[in-house]
């Protein structure tokens, strides 16, 4: 920590976004970069505390050592900073542009200031690295001989693929897509994250051995039992793709769709690949949104971009309180109101709406009836005459996900579930299958890419010492 | 804090750097911030009759569990206006904890401190500061039989932040083994009915507490949870002064982020009640004092299984003293102080006249060396009744002949003078707190008095504010961590003004070896006739002037003057006769931060009225 009182000095920056009316008319990130002398006084605004709670159980899911690298991005150390933002994170530009940042929920200054950015300095490590040429392929200096297969191409996948191929073993890493990424790929739209980002990474990964095999559905074109007999062990890091639907009255009509039919279609589009699919697109639509989250919000800038006339997004939960939420103190993750790029960019956000029916004309939607709805004691209560309804050509459904797609590869495993219906596993990340692990969402449920990416890594982790110490799937596969 | 434990009818304790006096007068809501109890440590920051009058219970610090041994400091950026003000000191000066108190060389020694602070008030308990080791069994039977009213056991685990990681992390002794030998030895020698014991490092919750009594307590300190309840995250950021939440900080923008509120505390301790009575049903006790001592309720933990616990053996420590049942096993009766044999309450009753209608009190009585601490309970009268203010200047003058006992005018509030005509034992106007004291030889005297030492050791230690004059010499540690004394003395042994931090002192001859080590702030004129001085004074934190400056010149000849009317020095008057060819005799020894900060002050407010 360079100056003990740059906390009291510094006001918290960002960098800022592109002018709304600029920045949604392209696909571009909609980030202005910032400047070397306002990053380093935002590294200065880290107090190195004693006990870095951003480093906490409540903090950075991979315990980046903020402090450190706050500390040397201060001091202009910035291939140091990259060396010790390396070292607990395989992907910190992913992270860098995409995490809502719990480190930042937890840093002490948060208690009664605006935190330290963390999220940007870490972007601007990483980003600078890759300028200068910091980043370079580490590959392993042994062949272990032994060989592992990733199921699941998503960040959680792609830091387990990374870590095994760095300890010498032979990794495989499959993708049902066309393309490595996961939801990284097709689901987080490229104003969000530009998709070179995953490539140059990729580049890394191919020189440190990974071999990448695309557009192969475990379960379908090989069958899991297949590939526990050819690897000495399988990772199963396929997210949690199974969405949560909307079982009411209208929802096969057209013009009604799952968000991640929606997002991967303008993804695909934006990358240049064609869409066999029925082309679904918000221009010159009246678009609902059902759900009030970052999968919602991403809809909503996609929304925009397309050129819809008008978009609303409905949220069933209450409106959250515009400052950290009492049930939520301090170090914890904060409940409150969100304001994303894509609201800015204009949005109808509704709260504690429920969604009742859709009715339409000729098979394709025009209608959403709803109501609005109380929240008491876990349960959501209609409030009587408030049935509504509305125009709508357009209904996105981003309510989440309810775990791994379970009818497939999983099933035809055995692995076990859990209440939640998420995979589960012991302490090293291994199934109930000997040498099958899982890890990411397919094991916590949906969640952060941070998340995804610690779990990989622990993951990986647990699957290093399984080989080492001899073991192997191809053992106990029938 | 102070307003929480006061609502419990806890005890805060002020630690060792004073306390603002703002704080004994009661809030207007009925909550007060006085600090039940008050500290006294090696350095005597703010140590005054005043602050002392105000105490319920007075701590004696020997040592502070989390860093057995080890003194400790006070950055200068640290001490700003408000706690230089209360610490009697400079503000931008740093300040210095002595690891040692200098009036404690021996049991006996602390017997007279305890004896010392019981006079400067009477009301108030005394209780010594231990740390647990090795053999503080012995240590505290000794602190019983000097008197005590309570000993506490302080264990390793706690210290502030600040404290080097080096001693946080090895130094000390868990108060388990402390305590445990402490209440054995104790009840083994009968000693345990007299006095109170606590223990304190990480107590934290009502197991703490619970296994603190079955061990042997009957007090139990907490500090770092309750600060933790009060926002404390813990930053270790105590010596940088820049708490994030308005804790460990005199930054006036950070203090404003504190949001403790005593409510917090006060239920924090409400739980840990809660969770101690429930432990107490458990095991069928009604009171904490049906429960001190049982070690038969406590049993090691099996499951440990750490390799350094491999081999350790806890029976000694849960061990009940084979006495029999006579023999009491928690405090069961008050100490005798033997305050009743001192001389003070003659002179509070011939006082009685000054004290209550400020008339002018003038008295000559006869002295002996059992008169100990003379003039400290009258002192704590007038401290009582007339504030840190105390008596205007010599409204009780008291004429003392012989040979004066240990502690002579300790704590002497502002408006007493005490004469002595004969000679004194140690620890003279320790703490003095305005008063005046004047000591020369008996007229019939044949010695020399430039070359007799006539106070003891260490006299002045600690003072605030006052006079004395001594026409003789002063022995070792003449005016150590002074703070505002103005003294003069013919001549002093090894240490003068050692740790000093404020106040003028005038040595009108020869100084011992060491003179002005660690001294921070004030000043010392010594007349340097036989040029010995230069090797005689430690040059670790001062340096040495000639008397040039006009204010010097009048503040030494003006307090020469007073010694020679005071006490008839020859000496001094031989050097005013030939004032301008001794003058230039004398050094000015000044400490060279204080002398910066000084400077920079007087710039400032040139700056300031331009």
């Amino acid at each position: 920590m360079g100056d003990i009182k740059g906390f009291m000095k510094y006001a918290r920056e960002g960098p800022k976004r592109k002018p709304v009316e600029l920045r949604v008319l392209d696909w571009k990130e909609m980030y202005e970069p910032i400047s070397e002398d306002k990053l380093k006084a935002q590294g200065a605004r880290c107090m190195d505390c004693g006990v870095p709670f951003c480093q906490g159980n409540t903090g950075c899911p991979v315990v980046n050592l903020i402090p450190d690298w706050n500390d040397l991005v201060y001091r202009g150390r910035w291939k140091d900073a990259l060396k010790a933002l390396h070292t607990t994170n395989n992907f910190p530009e992913f992270t860098g542009r995409l995490c809502p940042a719990p480190c930042e929920g937890a840093c002490v200054l948060g208690i009664n200031e605006d935190p330290v950015s963390i999220r940007i300095i870490e972007w601007n490590v990483v980003d600078r690295g890759f300028n200068e040429g910091y980043v370079e392929p580490m590959p392993p200096v042994i062949n272990t001989g032994k060989t592992v297969a990733i199921v699941g191409s998503g960040p959680s996948g792609m830091a387990a693929a990374q870590q095994l191929a760095r300890a010498g073993h032979s990794v495989t890493l499959f993708e049902k897509s066309d393309r490595i990424g996961g939801l990284l790929r097709y689901g987080i739209p490229d104003f969000k994250m530009e998709k070179w980002v995953i490539d140059r990474r990729l580049e890394q990964m191919k020189a440190e051995g990974v071999e990448f095999k695309t557009g192969v559905t475990i379960g379908k074109d090989i069958t899991g039992e297949q590939l526990r007999a050819q690897f000495d062990a399988v990772g199963l890091t396929m997210g949690a793709e199974q969405a949560r639907e909307l079982p009411i009255l209208g929802r096969e009509l057209k013009g009604v769709h799952l968000a991640m039919e929606y997002l991967t279609q303008q993804n695909k589009r934006t990358a240049g690949i064609s869409v066999t699919d029925e082309p679904i697109t918000a221009k010159g639509k009246r678009v609902v949104i059902i759900g009030g989250g970052d999968t919602g919000s991403d809809c909503l800038g996609t929304a925009h971009r397309q050129g819809c006339i008008e978009a609303h997004q409905f949220e069933l939960l209450p409106e959250p309180p515009p400052t950290r939420a009492s049930s939520t103190p301090w170090p914890l993750w904060p409940m409150q109101l969100r304001t994303s790029h894509a609201h800015e960019e204009g949005c109808d956000r509704q709260w504690s709406v429920s969604t009742t029916k859709l009715t339409g004309h000729n098979g394709q939607v025009t209608k959403l009836h709803g109501n609005r709805v109380k929240f008491e004691g876990g349960k959501f209560t209609a409030i009587p005459n408030s049935d509504f309804e509305m125009d709508a050509d357009l209904v996105l459904l981003a309510m989440g996900f309810t775990g791994p797609v379970k009818n497939g590869l999983l099933d035809s495993l055995g692995v076990k579930y859990d209440a939640r219906g998420a995979v589960v596993a012991d302490e090293h990340f291994m199934t109930n299958l000997d040498g099958v692990f899982a890890g990411g969402d397919t094991k916590r449920g949906a969640s952060l890419i941070v998340w995804a990416i610690a779990e990989g890594r622990k993951m990986a982790a647990g699957i290093d010492k399984y080989l080492q110490t001899g073991k192997s799937s191809k053992k106990s596969a029938s | 804090m102070a307003i929480a434990m006061n609502r419990l009818g806890a005890k805060s304790n002020t630690g060792e750097g004073g306390e603002d006096p703002a704080r004994f007068v009661p809030l207007p809501n009925g909550d007060s911030k006085n600090s039940y109890i008050k500290q006294v440590a090696s350095a005597r920051f703010g140590v005054t009759s005043h602050y002392l009058v105000n105490a319920r219970e007075l701590q004696i610090k020997m040592a502070q569990g989390a860093k057995p041994g080890e003194g400790g400091q006070l950055p200068g950026h640290k001490v700003d206006e408000n706690i230089a003000k209360f610490r009697y000191a400079t503000p931008g000066v740093q300040l210095i904890s002595p690891p040692p108190h200098h009036d404690i060389y021996s049991i006996e020694d602390l017997a007279q401190l305890i004896f010392d602070l019981k006079n400067s008030n009477p009301d108030a308990a005394v209780s010594v500061k231990l740390v647990s080791e090795v053999g503080v069994g012995t240590i505290a039977a000794g602190v019983a039989k000097a008197h005590a009213d309570k000993v506490l056991i302080s264990g390793d685990s706690g210290g502030t932040g600040a404290s080097p990681l080096s001693s946080i992390k090895y130094a000390g002794v868990p108060w388990e083994l402390g305590l445990a030998e402490t209440h054995q030895t104790l009840v083994l020698n009968d000693l345990r009915g007299r006095i109170r014991v606590e223990t304190d490092g990480q107590m934290k919750t009502g197991r703490d507490v619970a296994i603190a009594t079955l061990l042997g307590a009957e007090e139990f300190g907490f500090a770092t949870a309750p600060l933790i309840v009060e926002g404390c995250i813990m930053m270790r950021k105590c010596h940088l002064n820049t708490c994030p939440v308005g804790i460990a900080t005199q930054d006036p923008a950070l203090r404003k982020k504190f949001a403790g509120q005593p409510e917090h505390i006060v239920n924090f301790f409400f739980f840990v009640a809660e969770e101690l009575r429930q432990i107490m049903a458990r095991l069928g006790f009604r009171t904490i004092n049906e429960m001190v001592g049982r070690v038969d309720k406590l049993k090691v933990h099996k499951a440990i299984d750490h390799w350094k616990a491999k081999g350790l053996d806890l029976t000694p420590l849960l061990q009940t003293p084979d006495v029999g049942p006579e023999i009491p096993r928690y405090c069961v009766q008050k100490q005798d102080h033997g305050l009743t044999d001192v001389l003070d309450n003659k002179l509070i009753e011939l006082c009685n006249p000054a004290l209550e209608k400020k008339d002018k009190v003038t008295l000559d009585l006869p002295i002996r060396n059992v008169n100990r601490t003379t003039g400290t309970m009258l002192s704590s009268r007038v401290a009582k009744q007339y504030g840190l203010e105390g008596l205007p200047e010599d409204t009780i003058t008291i004429k003392f002949s012989g040979s004066a006992g240990q502690s002579f005018g300790a704590f002497l509030s502002r408006g007493i003078t005490l004469i002595l005509e004969g000679e004194s034992n140690d620890y003279l106007g320790k703490g003095l707190s305005g008063g005046k004291i004047i000591v020369f030889p008996p007229k019939q005297a044949l010695y020399a008095p430039e070359e007799t030492i006539l106070i003891g050791n260490t006299s002045l230690y600690g003072g605030t504010q006052g006079e004395a004059y001594c026409y003789g010499m002063a022995g070792e540690r003449f005016a150590v961590r002074n703070s505002g004394v103005r003294a003069v003395v013919e001549g002093t042994g090894d240490h003068g003004c050692e740790y000093m931090t404020g106040g003028v002192v005038v040595v009108l001859g020869q100084t011992g070896r060491n003179f002005a080590a660690g001294m921070s702030g004030g000043v010392a004129f010594v007349l340097n006739e036989f040029d010995k001085f230069q090797s005689r004074c430690n040059f670790g934190m001062v340096e040495l002037e000639k008397v040039k400056s006009a204010d010097d010149k009048k503040t030494l000849h003006q307090m020469i003057t007073s010694h020679f009317m005071h006490t008839g020095s020859r000496n001094a008057k031989r050097i005013l006769d030939s004032w301008d060819s001794m003058l230039p005799k004398f050094e000015k020894v000044m400490p060279v931060d204080y002398k910066r900060v000084l400077e920079e002050r007087k710039k400032k407010k040139a700056a300031a009225s331009k």
